[in-house]
Formats: C-alpha cells, sequence, structure tokens
C-alpha cells in the first residue's frame, strides 16, 4: 500500500481530504457559531444585569 | 559579458524566481514567469501590509538585471539577516510562532485576493524579534476554485511536529533533522495518543488525512470546487489546532541554573561583571553564547549592542529564553537548541542546500562558560577537539575552566568510571595556548574557577 507513496508528488496539496475535511468543518462551525452567538447573547444579558445597583 | 553572481544552493525549488550573491549581498530575481502575481503582491497593498505588521521580510527593489538572465523581470534585496537557524534547531514556541505566522499570512493574503502557494517551516526566520515570512515568491493570485496546495506540507512541516511534541509532552525538533521534508503524516497517527483523536481539528488533519494519504494517491483527480468560506474553515481550523498546542514542563534538565549558581557566593555577579569588562573591550559585532542556559551572558552582550547567537542543548530553557525576549522586545539575540557534541550538520541537495552550525554563525566573540567540562567530562571530548570547535566560531573567546575538585565535577564523576586523567588545568591551558592568546584571566571569586580571555594566533 505505501509503495503508492512513491507517487505521491511532495508539493500536491491532498486535495480530496481537503474537500473532506472542510465539509465536516462547514458543519461544525456552523454550530460552533451558532453556540458562541447563543453564549455572546447571554453574557451580554447577565453583564446588563449584574450592573444594575 | 559574462555576469559574476552565485546562486544560493538553497534556492532551486521554485520557477518563480531564485536568490543569489554578488559582491557579498543577497538578491532575490523575480522571474518573467511570475511577473502578474509579484506585481498583484505589490499593487493590492498585501505586501506593504505584511510588511507593517512584521509578517513578511522587506525588501527594496532594484531596477538592474544583475544576473544577466533572460527570464529576468525584477532584482529584489531583501532586509539582511545576520544568522538563519533551521527548524531543527527551534524550540517548541518558535515553531508554534511560524506555523501562527504562516497561517496569519494565507488569511491576510486571502483578504487581498492572493494565497499562499508554500508552508513550508524554512521559509520562516527570527530577525530581529519577529518570526518573519521569508519568501516574498510564495504568494500568488487565489484561485477560488482550488483547494489550498500547501495543506498537505503544512501538516507535514508544522502541524505534526506540534502536535507530536504537545501530546507526548517531548521536545522534537530533531525530527526535522531525520525527515526534512516533513514528517509522513502515516507515522505520525500512529505516533500520536488515542486521546488526540478526541480532537476534532487534530482528527481532521492528522488522523483522517493520515489514513487517507495511501489512498489518495490512487483517486486524486480534479479537485472538486472549494470556495473561500471553506478555505476560511481550513485556516480557522488549523488555527485552533495550533493555538492549543504546548509544551508545558516547566523545567528541564537545566531550568533553574541561575537560581542555583546565585547562592553559591557572588560566583554569578562576580563572573557577569567580569565578562562585561572584556567583551565591551572587544570590537567584535557578533558573539555566539554557547551553553547560554536561559541567556543571562547572551542579554549582558546583546545590551552591548552585539548581535547573539543563544545556544543551550536544552530545549526548556530554549524556549524560556525565546518566551523572554519575545516579550521584552529584544532583537539581537537569536536562541537556538544544539548539542555541541553533535552540532547541526550541512544538510539537502549536494549538502549546500542547509550550511552547518558552523558555517553559518557569524564569526565575533564565543563565550563558553561552565561549557568545557561538559564536552570534556559529558561527551569524552579531548580538549583539542573542543579548542577546534571554538575556533572555528569565531576568534575571540571568554571561557571558564572547573578543576576536576569542584563539587559539579565530582556529581558528574559519582556514577561515571574516572577516566579523564587528561583533564588539568595545565592540559587545558596547553591545548588553548596552541591556538589562542591568553590576554586575560581571573579567579572566579572563592570558587576555584578561572575565566581566560583569548584571542586567537590569526
Amino acid at each position: 500500500m505505501y509503495i503508492f507513496f512513491l507517487y505521491i508528488d511532495p508539493g500536491s496539496g491532498s486535495y480530496l481530504i481537503q474537500a473532506i475535511v472542510a465539509a465536516v468543518l462547514g458543519i461544525a462551525f456552523f454550530f460552533k457559531n451558532i453556540a458562541m452567538a447563543v453564549r455572546h447573547f447571554f453574557y451580554r444579558f447577565f453583564r446588563k444585569k449584574s450592573k444594575m445597583p | 559579458m559574462p555576469v559574476d553572481f552565485t546562486p544560493q544552493p538553497s534556492s532551486y525549488r521554485d520557477p518563480a524566481g531564485f536568490l543569489f550573491h554578488r559582491d557579498g549581498i543577497l538578491y532575490r530575481q523575480v522571474n518573467r514567469s511570475f511577473q502578474a502575481d509579484y506585481d498583484e503582491l505589490i499593487s493590492s497593498g498585501l505586501y506593504d501590509h505584511l510588511v507593517e505588521q512584521h509578517l513578511l521580510i522587506g525588501h527594496e527593489e532594484i531596477s538592474e538585471n544583475l544576473t544577466g538572465s533572460a527570464d529576468w523581470y525584477r532584482t529584489l534585496r531583501p532586509d539582511h539577516i545576520p544568522f538563519i537557524s533551521y527548524p531543527y534547531e527551534w524550540c517548541f514556541d518558535m515553531l508554534k510562532d511560524a506555523a501562527l505566522v504562516t497561517l496569519q499570512a494565507a488569511s491576510d493574503a486571502l483578504d487581498k485576493g492572493m494565497m499562499l502557494k508554500d508552508a513550508t517551516a524554512y521559509n520562516l526566520q527570527w530577525h530581529r524579534g519577529h518570526l518573519l515570512f521569508l519568501d516574498t515568491l510564495s504568494f500568488e493570485r487565489y484561485d477560488e476554485h482550488q483547494p489550498w496546495i500547501a495543506y498537505r506540507q503544512f501538516c507535514e512541516q508544522l502541524l505534526a511536529p506540534l502536535a507530536l511534541m504537545h501530546y507526548l509532552q517531548w521536545p522534537l525538533s530533531s525530527l526535522f533533522l531525520a525527515y526534512p521534508e516533513g514528517l509522513p503524516l502515516p507515522l505520525v497517527k500512529k505516533m500520536l495518543p488515542l486521546r488526540s483523536r478526541f480532537n476534532l481539528h487534530v482528527y481532521l488533519h492528522l488522523h483522517l488525512h493520515g489514513g487517507l494519504a495511501a489512498r489518495e494517491a490512487k483517486t486524486e483527480a480534479a479537485p472538486s470546487p472549494f470556495s473561500s468560506k471553506k478555505m476560511r474553515d481550513l485556516l480557522r481550523s488549523l488555527r485552533t489546532a495550533v493555538s492549543s498546542f504546548e509544551l508545558n514542563r516547566r523545567s528541564g534538565v537545566w531550568s533553574g541554573y541561575y537560581e542555583e549558581a546565585a547562592q553559591r557566593d557572588d560566583y554569578l555577579e562576580q563572573k557577569l561583571a567580569l565578562v562585561d569588562r572584556w567583551s565591551a573591550g572587544l570590537n567584535a559585532a557578533a558573539a555566539t553564547d554557547l551553553g547560554a542556559n536561559e541567556g543571562r551572558f547572551s542579554e549582558l552582550l546583546a545590551a552591548q549592542g552585539k548581535f547573539v547567537v543563544s545556544a543551550d542543548f536544552d530545549h526548556y530553557s530554549v524556549n524560556r529564553l525565546y518566551g523572554k525576549i519575545k516579550k521584552e522586545g529584544t532583537n539581537n539575540i537569536h536562541p537556538i537548541v544544539l548539542d555541541l557534541a553533535h552540532p547541526s550538520p550541512a544538510l539537502g541537495a549536494n549538502l549546500e542546500e542547509r550550511a552547518s552550525f558552523i558555517e553559518r554563525t557569524p564569526k565575533g566573540l564565543v563565550l563558553a562558560l561552565a561549557l568545557v567540562h561538559h564536552l570534556a567530562i559529558g561527551n569524552n571530548l579531548p580538549f583539542d577537539r573542543i579548542v577546534q570547535l571554538f575556533r572555528a566560531l569565531g576568534p575571540a573567546l571568554i571561557v571558564e575552566f572547573i578543576p576536576k575538585s569542584d563539587e559539579k565535577i565530582v556529581a558528574m564523576l559519582k556514577h561515571k568510571k574516572d577516566i579523564y586523567n587528561n583533564y588539568t588545568q595545565d592540559n587545558f591551558l596547553e591545548a588553548f595556548g596552541r591556538s589562542y592568546r591568553i590576554m586575560a584571566q581571573e579567579p572566579v571569586g572563592a570558587s576555584g574557577r578561572t575565566l581566560y580571555l583569548m584571542e586567537s594566533h590569526g
């Protein structure tokens, strides 16, 4: 199996893998951004409250 | 008329241009084939932005064709760098910064419609307090449909060694000597512990990548469309992974040396004062501090305005020094990890691509404090071999001799057979006297240790 390494151009950028990785990351960051927005919303909400006298 | 220039042996991979020396000055030629990309780098404002942010080395454009080449488009004269070090000599934080600078440069390039086509660790260099991208010709116009051509290289040369050091908590810069083109990812996958699979980014870029690397050779076809959103996600993911890595064992073999040394009466103060006085009187512009530990003496020499290469065997000490000079903005110390019994060799095509440590060092003052006994007794190096090493690194020398009766040597010989009958002050002076003139000598307090200032016979 490893014999195939001999034919990989060391300068090649692992294109197929990047397509898979990017697809997974697209989903992961989509949810992460939502989670961050929610956290940010509550953070603001609580901070305002705690500032009240 | 033949034009007299010497091509830089390491600069042969990229048809976009090459480095060469002429009259002792390093230049970079931009070839006609790279004209459009180079023009875009300048006109998009990316060059100015990167130089301003200390991410890319600055250059002066020369309008003259200095090589006489028909491919000539531009000649650049990059800022002079007095000493080049290689990733196998870098501490963890330096390599981590190299990875972060690469990702930042890629991300900034993307903002200006360009992209990085290389992500090799050898494209970066520590210079005047910053890790800089050296290769001005690594930026090309961004093609919206192409994935990142340097992705594999980034994973093999930057992400993989950092991940291994992080998960194994072991300094592994020397892997660059075994794998100059980067670590094979299937090997990295085997070396990483199971828990590294639970980090999404490490799993994707190293485990999955390593697992599919062999299969891809068969199936690599025309790339599918790869939007700039995907590219940004990729860069963000790599940055998240790199930022999470740490090598945080607080002390190595030699860390804490000064605290311990300082307790020995006023040994350290006296030594600092002597070295300060002697070195200030020398007109050397550069110094090499061997066995520099966390760099107290390097800092002293740097404060005198000297450019200092600060080398130590202990990765953690170098890492601490790197963190300190970065924080304080010291711009004339270059810290490297180096085993003096096995200094970095010459490497690469025809052994000309990467010069050996001895060839690269700026020749000036050599500082070897509390070091000779480690080489002579720790590594069994005869005095004349040590002289040969010091002499090759510069004409002036400040060296410390520690007698065999010293508690440190007694401790060293506790678990070792004493075969070091030649380790005497007389033999030391005889061996060094063959290459050097002794200009000054003084005992360091009541320690029994002696400091010598020497100058080579020429």
